[in-house]
């Protein structure tokens, strides 16, 4: 019985494969245990930043992987309380969940959480904050690549010698191993020469980056090109060029990327040249896809890399696009990563 | 103890010592940073700080009658959101969006005001009560996302509407003086308000009203003052300027971003309080508010230009607030006459 049942599954996955329209309801039933009756399958989100439109598009993701799985799924908001984050983790413990998926927080607060998940048998994933734990594997959106795709995309528009403005706030993960690419690119390229560095993460930050770029811009009027590896940083820093008119003389490359960004780079000269990016959507979906493939007997690897797109002007004029559901269906590779897709997996519908 | 009159240096100190500061400043910004000395320099100081300046006005006609509002930073938000919501979402005109924003403005002060005379809420809390509803309220509609054009909404829909070109004038638009496109509107609107609320303060009766209901609530109502009609009003005064600020900031930003707007509420907070030190006056008022937002200004545009961190720029914000509290606080006080 068993062995006529992975038959199934090898045939649904190459039904799958060769595209094939199969709804998920269909397929599962061929899926793996415990699988197989997915409504009992129970998994818990517990994230620790949810405002901002990054982790609402995750979100987005995580819900609707687990809507094509057909499980049940738990959603825990510690709003960056790590204290309370903990305990959101405990809590899912006592609802004796499957597996959880722990989104950011602090390698501090939660690794011990993740430890009583773990003895507790559950099934655990853990994106993009570290808890130390071989059983647990880690799901990351490639930071080091991030930056270094768009400086090299940069150095690709610019040559190699520019004077350079950097917009950065250390102590911030993320913004630290952007941070990591632009130390080296620099190493690499020594006519690129960084003749200020400003940032801030005031709220409103666009608005707040924008006031210190126009002085940044006014004191070094040589500044060619500026590295700003967020987009509400690019979008501060773009507010400023225009003011000071200089938008055909400065390209901003910046990192992220969201239906309000798309229309900043594709306004008329606009000085923001390109972004790279990984869908906050996808790096949700493969979330709970390494979570299935750990529930399912499977390993998805200790680190699971979401892989970043480089994203053009020029692309983004060429095809039309205006925003991420264009963007999605005129760059697969943006829509979908090929990272952790067992055969059997089922994947969201695409439109 | 010799009291502050026989002290003519003392007193010099306390009237004029803050504008020599600001002044100190810019001659030591204008040698020290190349850039900073110049007309354009000096319209960013401005544009950098109009928006948290007209809250900070706000803020002043508030503390004037006693009170506080917490809640102007998430009302210029939610003045954000609300004029993204209406021109991107349903798509109506500028004057649309800048009506409806004020009148919410206007709202939400009646009912700050409503909830401290009528329900006897302490202000702090009722507007801090406020400021939790409202950061809350702003991003109900679209489910915690942007608005900016092309975006999903949660249905499934694409937003059709756009920030219209009127609506971006305001936060965009340059006048000509002496150089082309020089001060921005934002500017403008900062100077007029700056100007129509120090004449409400210091020159019309309501305005002493005001002072009077801050320095003596008890008095002021047995003198016959109408003390809760004038809490409200200077409550619907911080409100609609709060959203006024908001609906520069959307100007300006083209998007309809989601932010707490605690940033905007510390820095109008700072602005008005440093504002106190401002001619000796120990007390809020319009002109002080005006200049204690350049002065932290000028400190930000400076330090950025000479590359200073953002955190070094932080603690002078700090460093600034404690000393003009100290000049209001210690000195003002010798001056009513030995200290309380």
């Amino acid at each position: 019985m068993k062995l006529f049942r992975r038959e199934i599954i090898k045939l649904a996955g190459a039904a799958l494969l060769s595209g094939t329209a199969l709804t998920s309801a269909a397929l599962a039933a061929d899926m793996p245990a415990p699988f197989d009756n997915p409504g009992e399958v129970q998994i818990a989100l517990v994230r620790y930043l949810s405002t901002g439109d990054f982790f609402q598009a995750s979100l987005a993701g995580v819900e609707a992987q687990a809507a094509a799985l057909g499980v049940d799924l738990r959603v825990f908001d510690s709003r960056q309380d790590a204290a309370l984050q903990a305990d959101m983790v405990d809590q899912a413990i006592a609802l004796g969940v499957d597996g959880i998926i722990i989104q950011h927080g602090l390698t501090e607060s939660m690794q011990e959480a993740a430890q009583r998940a773990i003895d507790a048998g559950i099934k655990v994933v853990a994106f993009d904050v570290n808890v130390e734990n071989p059983a647990i594997p880690q799901i990351e959106q490639s930071d080091y690549l991030l930056g270094k795709l768009a400086l090299e995309q940069a150095i690709a528009d610019n040559g190699d010698t520019w004077a350079a403005g950097y917009v950065y706030v250390p102590g911030i993960a993320p913004l630290d191993r952007r941070d990591q690419a632009w130390q080296d690119v620099r190493a690499e390229n020594p006519g690129i020469e960084e003749v200020a560095v400003f940032g801030t993460l005031d709220n409103p930050i666009a608005n707040s980056v924008a006031n210190q770029a126009r002085s940044v811009l006014q004191a070094n009027p040589n500044i060619t090109v500026i590295f700003a590896p967020y987009d509400e940083f690019a979008k501060g820093v773009k507010i400023a060029v225009d003011e000071a008119g200089l938008s055909q003389d400065i390209d901003i490359y910046s990192a992220d990327v969201s239906t309000a960004d798309i229309s900043a780079m594709r306004e008329p000269d606009s000085a923001w040249a390109a972004t790279v990016a990984t869908n906050p959507a996808v790096v949700g979906e493969v979330s709970v896809r390494a979570l299935a493939m750990l529930l399912a007997g499977e390993d998805p690897g200790a680190s699971v890399i979401v892989p970043p797109t480089l994203i053009t002007q020029a692309f983004l004029n060429d095809n039309d696009i205006t925003n991420m559901e264009t963007l999605s269906a005129k760059m697969p590779q943006f829509a979908h990563a090929d990272v952790a897709v067992p055969d059997w997996m089922p994947l969201p519908a695409r439109n | 103890m010799k009291s502050v009159q026989d002290q003519p240096l003392l007193r010099f100190a306390i009237r004029f010592g803050f504008l020599i500061l600001l002044l100190g400043l810019v001659v030591f910004f204008s040698i020290a940073a190349s850039g900073f000395a110049g007309a354009r320099s000096a319209v960013f100081v401005f544009q950098s700080v109009a928006i948290t300046g007209i809250l900070a006005l706000g803020v002043t006609a508030t503390l004037v009658v006693g009170g506080f509002d917490l809640s102007i930073g998430s009302v210029a938000t939610s003045a954000l959101m609300l004029s993204a919501y209406v021109m991107v979402v349903m798509e109506q005109s500028a004057f649309v969006a800048v009506v409806a924003c004020l009148a919410m403005g206007a709202l939400v002060g009646l009912v700050n005001g409503l909830l401290i005379v009528k329900m006897k809420v302490p202000d702090l809390l009722a507007t801090l009560g406020m400021m939790f509803l409202l950061v809350g309220l702003q991003r109900i509609p679209t489910e915690g996302r942007s608005i900016s054009t092309g975006m999903t909404m949660p249905d499934g829909s694409t937003t059709e509407g756009t920030f219209s070109a009127g609506f971006l004038w305001l936060g965009r638009h340059r006048f000509d003086l002496v150089l082309d496109d020089l001060i921005p509107v934002p500017v403008v609107v900062f100077l007029i308000v700056g100007l129509l609320v120090w004449v409400f303060l210091e020159l019309t009766r309501h305005g002493r009203l005001m002072y009077a209901i801050g320095s003596n609530e008890r008095a002021a109502r047995l003198a016959g003052t109408n003390v809760n009609r004038y809490k409200i009003l200077a409550y619907m005064i911080s409100g609609v300027l709060a959203s006024v600020g908001g609906i520069l900031l959307a100007a300006r930003l083209g998007r309809g971003d989601i932010a707490s707007g605690n940033n905007l509420l510390l820095d109008s907070v700072a602005a008005a309080l440093i504002g106190f030190a401002v001619l000796g006056a120990a007390k809020p008022n319009a002109f002080g508010t005006a200049i204690g937002a350049l002065f932290v200004g000028v400190l930000l545009q400076g330090l950025t230009m000479m590359n200073a961190p953002y955190y070094t720029q932080d603690f002078v914000k700090g460093a600034v607030l404690v000393v003009a509290l100290v000049f209001t606080f210690a000195l003002s006080s010798r001056k009513r006459g030995g200290g309380h």
